[in-house]
């Protein structure tokens, strides 16, 4: 058993201790990809939030998309890694640390959106409460300060929860690494994890309480966030479905980047073996699952616009979305949310990793575009036609959207350089189990 | 005069064996290291469950109490600000963040007591200078013994299947 033990410790270290080839262009590129982030982000806090198309009545847009968006894709990462952990789904364990990474990155990828929105982001912390000299406090009955509540304590407990499952395998990185530096600074990470049977045990425990506390998390956070939303009085927005319908197509779109991320890492670096047609066909029956949660949510939506009898929720519903100026997002996200997920019926479409990723993409499109229909959609159109104003992105919100999924990759590129990204004392004691 | 015993071990279960034929001997200042965590090892050298969910409950307790209290003090008492005539302490409006304070107050407790529990952050431990030590990350089991009849002692650990005894 020893040797076999040694042997998939070894094979994981590997892969970090000695990158493979085609890491370095990747980065280069993803890199490169990034500075339009940064280009789009100086103009837009140099010049103003006019750089956008936003304007009024369409004060929300693509940044308040990619912020649902990308918020949504961190949650199947806490599903798989803290949900699944309390059901005892041991297949989780060689694909949780993939799941939790993403997470925290597309964690800070939404993150920018707001920040940028404010306009002035130098102020960002006038949304904590602190003792200011303007004796003014945050306005807590508001639900936007709910979401600033709610995204921070999910980026922070994601990350101790990342953390804290880390440091047993950064300890043995820090035994193996090679180089006087590396090993010091893995030592350092590691925070002088001496493996003992009182740590072990204190921090299985720990772990599994994060786990607990992250669980509920999974449904909080894109409800918070939904309620942003259904306050407003806008048709289209003003419904009490939200806050499940938001964490349905959040669990969706993020089992969609799961697959979107674990596909080509499960080829490139040969983990066939750990990261198995198993896995694949789970997440794709999970896709099923989520994908009628949301379509049931579509549904749902349509009835109660219709039973309402509010003549602007059913004009909304009925005639703006289907078949008004936005049509073409609508029947986007009938292709790509309802219809591209049930290719995953077939055993043979869940184990073959390129439909997979198809699917996975179409559904990833389609999530995005839904936020945007709902966004847009009411915005555009709301009470009076008076106010009927119509939206379009400019550049740089492109340049944004593009630079936040180029800076996404490159922070999940430098994951798998330097972090042992499959769990090795997990994968061991499942081994030995 | 050495009088700790270092016993190697590539299998958990004969670790386990070992250890608890140790605390029959009677040696109590005995440890045990290991690439994964082992119930039974702990079982076997009686190591008193950890407490830290009483810590997280109680910081949880602590993190609703005060995201409550900064509420009502924000809203209600130091800034009262009438929105549409609305009460200012309005408690249904506090769930969500009471909620979080809960959550993020009893995380950062789990961490904190994992790690300062187990005396972590120190980066340097004298058990890290013992030769091979690394090989308790990879694949090998400890079990460590001071203050030990050495001999004896490690006549019996090699009995019980360890793969090398040494002295400190």
């Amino acid at each position: 058993m020893s040797t076999a033990l040694a042997a998939v410790t070894d094979e994981l270290l590997g892969k970090v201790l000695t990158p493979p080839r085609w890491l370095k262009p990747a980065l280069l590129v993803t890199f490169l990809g990034s500075l339009t982030f940064v280009w789009a982000a100086t103009y837009t806090v140099i010049t103003g939030i006019g750089v956008w198309g936003n304007n009024i009545p369409n004060a929300w847009a693509f940044g308040i998309t990619n912020f649902v968006w990308w918020i949504g894709i961190g949650h199947a990462g806490t599903f798989i890694s803290a949900f699944l952990l309390l059901l005892e789904q041991k297949w989780r364990a060689s694909i949780n640390r993939l799941a939790e990474a993403m997470t925290l990155f597309a964690l800070v990828q939404a993150g920018m959106f707001p920040l940028l929105h404010l306009g002035r982001p130098w102020f960002a912390y006038w949304l904590f409460p602190y003792p200011s000299t303007m004796s003014a406090w945050p306005q807590f009955r508001s639900a936007l300060t709910w979401d600033v509540v709610a995204v921070s304590t999910y980026f922070l407990v994601s990350l101790l929860f990342w953390y804290l499952g880390l440091v047993p395998d950064l300890a043995a990185m820090r035994d193996r690494a090679e180089g006087r530096w590396r090993k010091r600074i893995y030592a350092v990470f590691a925070l002088g994890w001496k493996g003992s049977v009182s740590n072990w045990q204190r921090w299985r425990i720990g772990y599994g309480l994060l786990a607990g506390l992250a669980t509920p998390l999974v449904i909080s956070v894109h409800s918070v966030v939904s309620t942003d939303f259904a306050t407003g009085n806008l048709p289209g927005w003003h419904s009490n479905i939200f806050p499940p319908f938001f964490v349905a197509g959040a669990i969706y779109s993020g089992f969609a980047m799961v697959v979107m991320l674990l596909v080509p890492v499960r080829r490139l670096y040969r983990l066939e073996h750990l990261i198995t047609e198993r896995h694949l066909e789970n997440i794709g029956k999970m896709m099923i699952v989520t994908g009628w949660i949301v379509i049931y949510c579509y549904v749902a939506e349509w009835f109660s616009a219709w039973y309402s009898g509010d003549r602007f929720e059913i004009y909304e519903h009925f005639v703006d979305r289907p078949t008004g100026p936005y049509a073409l997002l609508f029947w986007i996200v009938v292709v790509c949310n309802c219809l591209a997920v049930q290719t995953l019926w077939f055993p043979r479409a869940r184990k073959s990793p390129l439909v997979l990723f198809v699917v996975a993409t179409f559904v990833q499109i389609g999530m995005w575009t839904e936020r945007l229909m709902i966004i847009i959609g009411a915005e555009s159109r709301d009470f009076l036609p008076s106010s009927w104003h119509a939206y379009h992105p400019s550049i740089v919100d492109v340049g944004l959207l593009f630079g936040t999924l180029s800076f996404f990759a490159f922070l999940f590129l430098l994951f798998l350089r330097f972090v042992p990204f499959v769990p090795i004392s997990e994968v061991k004691e499942l081994r030995h189990a | 005069m050495p009088d700790m015993v270092i016993a190697e071990f590539d299998e958990p279960e004969a670790a386990v064996q070992a250890a608890r034929r140790v605390r029959e001997l009677g040696y109590r200042d005995v440890d045990a290291y290991g690439p994964f965590p082992v119930p039974e090892l702990s079982e076997a050298l009686a190591i008193p469950r950890s407490r830290v969910s009483v810590l997280a409950f109680l910081a949880g307790g602590a993190g609703a109490t005060s995201g409550i209290f900064l509420q009502w003090w924000c809203n209600a008492f130091d800034y009262p600000l009438d929105v549409g005539g609305r009460p200012f302490a309005s408690w249904p409006t506090y769930i969500v963040i009471a909620f979080e304070a809960t959550v993020l107050f009893a995380a950062f407790a789990t961490f904190g007591a994992v790690l300062l529990g187990s005396k972590m952050p120190r980066l340097h431990d004298p058990v890290f200078d013992l030769p091979g030590f690394e090989r308790t990350t990879l694949d090998r089991f400890w079990i460590t013994i001071r203050h030990a009849d050495v001999d004896e002692l490690a006549k019996t650990l090699r009995e019980h299947g360890a793969v090398e005894v040494r002295y400190a």
